[in-house]
């Protein structure tokens, strides 16, 4: 019989586990050898940051952190408002209104999201007048709102009609039935799919490098132009978007256990 | 004698549904339906399933579009005006066969929310009126417990609970015991004879034939969304006029 229930590790599990770690690691030291690349380990802690009299001074490694933050914390607030309105204009009884909500999905879905970054970038920001960096948001807003909007979508449409029967018999209008009833029950519903969503967001937001945002990925471009760690600084770079993800993920599902504790 | 007195003055009629017709698809849900209902009187809808019972119901509170016919209720036309629909549903009260209580929200917040949204009441009064009520249906001890803490019989007397807070003229009863365990029937009975009692005026929908023969005033038996026949209870159980009826009677008495 196949059991579902997932085995305590064994040894020999571990064994495995560590073999396959150290195997890669290996074949990364064995690569850059053979490359003749010289690591430089060392250099690496003040691109992060650096204690000057005994202050600390953020290096741009860390400087980056900060506009990547900036950039996803605005996109993810403004990504959230795009969907939820595009949500309730698909789910509306106006036909232009699910018109234009289905036209601004189909657009954004079925485009490169770096092709959407250069066309507001080179087309949009002049014509409006608009910085780098409230480009790149706009541009990651529009991008991960269209995929929120099919998170809400679904959230909405999974509550139970006797609901919304419930609320009008009641006498409640449609806003008042959404903002008490329907969305407070759809919200908590959707906190899974929206973290991985808000996880891609992140990742996303290293494509802004491109429209010179110095976000972490920028600024390890620029350290490698200058220095050619490029290795280490790589690596560092992903680590920093693993933490930040990680971190997201570990949040999203602690406020999930205690914070939304379902009751439906 | 009472159904006599709905034919002739129907002015005075709380409900007045002529000539409903409703299609879902190919499907004649409702074929030329047309009742009154009495202020204080109980009419009860009975009919084998698929009949049109429950179709016929949601129309009276607008949750069903009618396709043609007239519904008004206590002197406001059920139209397309979003205004009327929300004055009519705030006279109307509905209970539902799966409760639909708001799984998100306490009992207490369950019976205070339209109170305060629709009624305009303050959290304090809305609070007494439905500790009043809770109490009267019995569950006055579980205010700050979740739905889904109680058992079925209790969560369908919180739903009465949350219709009535709003002080609604009518009440619709919509299959309110088919989801319950038999033991559990009895409890949400009584207290729809006991608001029977009281004089409210209401419109079940039931499986449940004592019940029909005990609490309603007059009984509409229907069949293939067309009303077969309506006559006062008694008449109706005694000496029905329809042979389907009486075939129907035998069937399910």
């Amino acid at each position: 019989m196949v059991s579902h229930l997932p085995k305590p590790a064994t040894l020999r599990d571990w064994l495995l586990y560590l073999a396959t770690i150290a195997g890669c690691i290996m074949l990364v030291l064995r690569g850059a050898e053979r490359l003749g690349y010289s690591w430089h380990w060392r250099q690496i802690p003040r691109y992060l940051g650096s204690l000057s009299d005994g202050v600390f001074v953020a290096g741009p490694l860390l400087k980056g952190l900060v506009v990547t933050l900036e950039i996803t914390g605005y996109s993810l607030v403004l990504a959230a408002s795009i969907g939820l309105v595009t949500a309730l204009l698909r789910l509306s009884s106006s036909s232009i209104g699910r018109v234009l909500a289905r036209m601004y999905l189909e657009i954004i879905r079925n485009t490169p999201l770096l092709v959407q970054i250069f066309f507001l970038y080179f087309v949009m920001a002049p014509i409006l007048d608009i910085g780098r960096t409230a480009t790149a948001v706009l541009a990651l807003s529009l991008f991960e709102g269209a995929y929120a909007s099919e998170i809400f979508r679904a959230g909405i449409t999974s509550i139970d009609r006797g609901q919304w029967e419930a609320c009008y018999s009641l006498g409640l209008t449609q806003l008042q039935s959404y903002r008490k009833v329907i969305l407070p029950q759809a919200l908590r519903r959707v906190v899974p799919p929206m973290t991985s969503q808000a996880v891609s967001l992140i990742k996303d937001s290293a494509l802004v490098s491109t429209i010179a945002v110095y976000d972490v990925t920028m600024e390890g471009r620029t350290i490698i132009a200058e220095t050619f760690f490029s290795f280490e600084i790589w690596f560092v770079v992903a680590a920093i978007y693993l933490v930040l993800t990680l971190t997201l993920s570990t949040l999203a599902s602690f406020l999930e256990r205690h914070l939304f504790r379902t009751h439906a | 004698m009472r159904q006599q007195q709905s034919m002739t003055s129907s002015g005075v009629s709380i409900i007045h549904a002529a000539h409903l017709m409703k299609t879902f698809g190919a499907l004649l849900a409702l074929d030329d339906c047309s009742i009154t209902v009495e202020r204080g009187e109980v009419l009860v809808v009975i009919g084998p399933s698929g009949s049109g019972k429950s179709t016929l119901l949601r129309c009276l509170n607008g949750l069903e579009e009618i396709d043609s016919g007239r519904i008004v209720i206590d002197g406001i036309e059920l139209n397309h005006r979003e205004s009327n629909r929300l004055r009519i549903r705030r006279e109307v009260g509905m209970v539902f066969q799966s409760f639909n209580l708001f799984p998100h929200l306490t009992v207490l917040e369950n019976v205070n929310l339209a109170q305060k949204l629709v009624r305009g009441r303050s959290t304090g009064e809305a609070t007494k009126q439905a500790r009043l009520l809770l109490d009267k249906v019995g569950v006055g001890e579980k205010l700050d417990q979740y739905p889904q803490q109680l058992s079925g019989g209790q969560q369908q007397r919180v739903a009465i609970a949350r219709a009535l807070a709003m002080q609604p003229k009518v009440m619709l009863f919509d299959e309110a015991t088919s989801a319950l365990d038999p033991e559990m029937i009895g409890e949400v009975l009584d207290v729809m004879r006991s608001l029977a009692r009281e004089g409210m005026t209401m419109v079940v929908v039931t499986h449940e034939m004592g019940f029909a023969r005990e609490v309603g005033d007059r009984i509409v038996f229907m069949e293939s969304g067309r009303i077969i026949e309506q006559a006062a209870s008694t008449e109706f159980f005694e000496n029905p006029a329809s042979e389907r009826t009486r075939q129907f009677l035998r069937q399910i008495l």
